[in-house]
């Protein structure tokens, strides 16, 4: 009765701790309309097929956050995944747990960590008893005010951006991309009294783990953009705290560095980030590089065409335009 | 065994309500849930919430809308407790930090909605329901409550007439629990997915309505099911009533803005009810599109200008493009009605205390009742606040004066009784199978039109399947994650909450806001100005009948 049906392969990810010595994947075919989505297609599995295929799911319809997991690799909600282009792209549709999270069992993942970490930033307002709100009234806050919270009254906490970050698993300390997209959230709210204390807790506590990767941003479902959050909590840090972070030093001394030069000079900005002490502490790993790579202890020249990169650096320098 | 003073089951915006108003009365709360509290379908409300904070707009006005609204259903005295409450929550739930939307001067936007004199809809873009549920997260997140997540109510613990605890069903770890608890608040929500085209997420199951039921309580008005008149057409996501309030129009297939023969003053802002029978009627007759998915009418936003379609309907145009296709700030969007609403539920005071002692309830999984017959979009997000908190403070109250409650070893037995039989059967019934039956059968015979050859034939069909359900077996075996239980569990409960509604339906000899039949199409306030009470009973649900509470408001006709 609907559209033309195409044959839908997909190979999904199963593992049952209590029954399975290790994962395995199952194939499964069914006919459906290309738009159809990938969480209409499992569910039909379970309940045509195989009844014991265990996945979080709830509202399909991008909003309550339960089914992500990876599609053919990306982080995605399988609610508004269309098997259409899977298919084409792919040839089949491999369905596994997100990363960077524990398998309870099959597509189930143990989010107790990802909800730790969400919880690290403090993620409610802070007051200042000496400034209450306004009694029986809204606090005033303008569309302008409102726009300074960019996506991020979008989050659905599907976790999608968590799984995607690379710098997730490489340090427990590092909040994750959703929870740094989350403080941002709580740093721009005029009605949060600790945005000061917000910023300088969190530099030396992950915020200048993020890779810069923008692994978040593209899994992001919602539009977030997590990566471009950092990278604004990481201008907010600086301004706060003046770059006396090792993290904003590092950026700063980038920035430094190519404005002299057009180059990078890994030696400086290692000193530059860490001091005299940090560049000796890290003089093993340096010689290793070395070896491999002379010209870095060489000190940088000066690039041709330095006006130009100077001409870059007026103009970001320069305030943004109204409205901007 | 766990033991607790008040136990929330479901923790969306009314049962997290409900705990921080326990937790504030000093008492030892846990919060039992399916879903982690961000999951919770309040959280996928669109449109807005409800507060005559205009200059222009009064509470006076918004208690009219809503008794209206009603079908003069709903009882006044609890419509303006209601309404006198609006602004302070919205207030409350400001400085809890929602993010809400807002006009130039800095005070909080309103948008228009359905049945409202006044633009009086307070609003956080397309996605109200998302902010303030984020907010009451973060805010109850401060304070130190026990969280049972994942965890499914199966049957509450009742003796001496009164509640002593619940069993609940881990998912995570397959256990049955039990928690003592001398007072539960009952805030699961709605059952839409005893209909098979809903709005609903597939976890609205009324699980807390049907153990409630189930235990002995009350259920109120069952049979006035909401019908939202735009959901997208194959998958019945909505499509918030925000859309027509921000100036979206219906047109049919002869392109006619038909609204103007149903509603002349108010046209796409008629009363939910009202707009829903004018679709289903347009398509009917002839004059709807018709395509693989059914017949529709066309919802259209390109008027409106991609800057604003964008800025304030940011969810819609998403969920237009991933899940229709559609461009709507270019092209029409395909609507019909989907299920969407529950106006009857656990028959409430306006504390939220139920029949049973010791059993609170609130928001949609209550009744209490301010909806009536028809709820005002806008009204619903509003209700989870107000009656949330008041069910959580009579809750807490009631420990003070209750005696001690006792859990027995036979209580954890009896309940886990059913489950060893599912799971032990070699062939049996599935449940999947049975609840796709159930979905069809009340999506045919119980639906925006009914008459009583409709209801007889749903009724003979729903019992059949719940003799059936009797029969029914888990194949899923494993301890961990096993959602083959819950699928059971669910579906269990939507069969004896199916049976309440149509059992209603086919009793209610009248046509009441979003209940009509064909063959009774006219209100008949001398036979039925009257609640519908459905008690338990080994043969099904008995039913008797309460009066509406008045205070000023006269019947009228209704119209828009």
């Amino acid at each position: 009765m609907a559209d033309a049906t195409i044959s839908a392969v997909f190979d999904v990810y199963r593992f049952d701790p209590s029954k399975d010595r290790e994962p395995r994947y199952q194939r499964f075919a069914l006919d459906l309309a290309p738009h159809t989505p990938v969480l209409s297609a499992l569910l039909q599995i379970r309940a045509e097929q195989d009844p014991t295929l265990t996945l979080r799911y709830s509202c399909r319809s991008a909003i309550c956050g339960s089914c992500a997991m990876q599609v053919n690799s990306k982080s995605r909600l399988a609610c508004e995944t269309q098997i259409g282009p899977e298919m084409e792209r792919h040839g089949r549709i491999v369905i596994e747990p997100m990363r960077n999270q524990a398998v309870l069992r099959d597509l189930v993942v143990d989010q107790q960590p990802f909800w730790q970490r969400y919880d690290s930033i403090e993620p409610h307002l802070i007051l200042d008893p000496s400034h209450p709100m306004p009694e029986d009234r809204a606090t005033s806050m303008t569309p302008a005010q409102v726009e300074r919270f960019k996506e991020t009254p979008r989050c659905i906490a599907c976790a999608a951006c968590y799984s995607a970050c690379p710098a997730v698993s490489a340090d427990p300390a590092f909040p994750g991309p959703m929870a740094l997209a989350k403080l941002y959230r709580f740093v721009v709210d005029p009605r949060d009294s600790a945005t000061q204390e917000r910023l300088v807790r969190i530099q030396p506590n992950g915020l200048w783990l993020c890779l810069r990767c923008h692994l978040c941003t593209e899994a992001c479902p919602k539009d977030v953009r997590p990566s471009e959050r950092i990278r604004d909590l990481k201008e907010l840090a600086i301004q706060v705290q003046g770059g006396t972070e090792a993290g904003s030093k590092h950026a700063i001394g980038f920035k430094e560095n190519i404005r002299e030069r057009g180059l990078l000079s890994e030696m400086k900005l290692v000193r530059q980030t860490s001091g005299v002490v940090g560049l000796a502490a890290q003089a093993g790993q340096g010689l290793r590089i070395w070896r491999k790579k002379p010209e870095i202890a060489r000190r940088p020249h000066r690039i041709e065409g330095l006006d130009e990169v100077e001409k870059i650096y007026e103009a970001l320098d320069r305030p943004p335009q109204e409205g901007s | 065994m766990q033991k607790h003073e008040v136990v929330v089951i479901g923790a969306g915006l009314a049962g997290q309500r409900a705990a921080l108003a326990a937790i504030d009365a000093g008492k030892d709360v846990a919060i039992v849930s399916k879903l982690h509290p961000l999951r919770s379908h309040s959280g996928a409300a669109q449109g807005g919430i409800n507060a005559a904070v205009g200059k222009e707009d009064s509470v006076e006005t918004h208690i009219y809308d809503t008794v209206k609204g009603s079908d003069y259903l709903g009882d006044q005295d609890a419509i303006e407790f209601f309404c006198q409450r609006a602004g302070p929550v919205v207030v409350e739930m400001e400085h809890f930090g929602t993010i809400f939307s807002r006009s130039d001067d800095g005070s909080l936007a309103r948008r228009a909605f359905g049945g409202a004199g006044f633009p009086r809809t307070i609003y956080a873009a397309d996605r109200t329901g998302l902010a303030l549920l984020q907010a009451l997260w973060e805010r109850i997140g401060t304070e130190d409550f026990t969280l049972y997540e994942e965890w499914d109510v199966t049957n509450l613990v009742v003796r001496e007439g009164r509640m002593q605890g619940l069993v609940a069903f881990d998912r995570r770890h397959g256990n049955f629990e039990e928690i003592q608890a001398p007072a539960v608040v009952m805030a699961t929500g709605p059952f839409g997915r005893v209909y098979g085209r809903t709005t609903n997420a597939h976890s609205c199951t009324g699980d807390g309505t049907a153990a409630a039921y189930e235990a002995g309580a009350q259920l109120k008005d069952l049979e006035f099911v909401q019908f939202h008149p735009t959901a997208l057409l194959e998958s019945g996501i909505l499509i918030t009533e925000g859309a027509r309030g921000e100036g979206g129009i219906l047109k049919n297939a002869n392109g006619e803005r038909f609204m103007a023969k149903y509603a002349p003053h108010v046209l796409e802002l008629a009363s939910r009810d009202v707009v829903s029978r004018a679709i289903v009627t347009e398509v009917a007759e002839g004059r709807g599109f018709s395509g693989p998915y059914g017949g529709y009418v066309h919802l259209e936003l390109m008027h409106l200008g991609r800057e604003k379609v964008e800025s304030r309907l940011q969810e819609i145009v998403d969920y237009s493009r991933h899940f229709a296709g559609i461009d709507p700030i270019t092209q029409p969007i395909p609507v019909y009605p989907a299920q969407h609403y529950m106006m009857g539920g656990i028959g409430t005071t306006i504390q939220g205390a139920t029949s049973l002692p010791g059993l609170f309830a609130a928001g949609e999984a209550a009744c209490v009742s301010i909806h009536g017959a028809n709820r005002l979009g806008g009204n619903s997000l509003l209700e989870t606040l107000v009656f949330g908190r008041e069910a959580g403070a009579a809750a807490a109250a009631y420990v003070d004066k209750a005696p001690a409650s006792t859990m027995h070893a036979t209580d954890l037995d009896a309940a886990v009784a059913p489950f060893r039989a599912w799971s032990s059967r070699t062939d049996g019934e599935d449940p999947s199978a049975l609840r796709t039956e159930m979905q069809a059968t009340m999506e045919r015979y119980v639906g925006i039109y009914r008459n009583e050859a409709d209801l007889f034939e749903g009724l003979r069909r729903i019992r059949a399947l719940k003799d059936r359900f009797q029969k029914v077996r888990v194949v899923d075996r494993s301890s961990i994650y096993n959602l083959n239980v819950s699928d059971a569990l669910e579906t269990g409960h939507m069969l004896e909450l199916a049976e309440v509604i149509v059992v209603g339906a086919y009793a209610r000899t009248e046509s009441r806001g979003a209940h009509a039949r064909t063959d009774f199409p006219k209100r008949d306030d001398a036979h039925w100005m009257k609640h519908t009470i459905a008690t338990r009973s080994p043969t099904g649900p008995e039913l008797s009948y309460a009066p509406v509470a008045y205070t000023r408001w006269e019947p009228k006709e209704r119209v828009y």
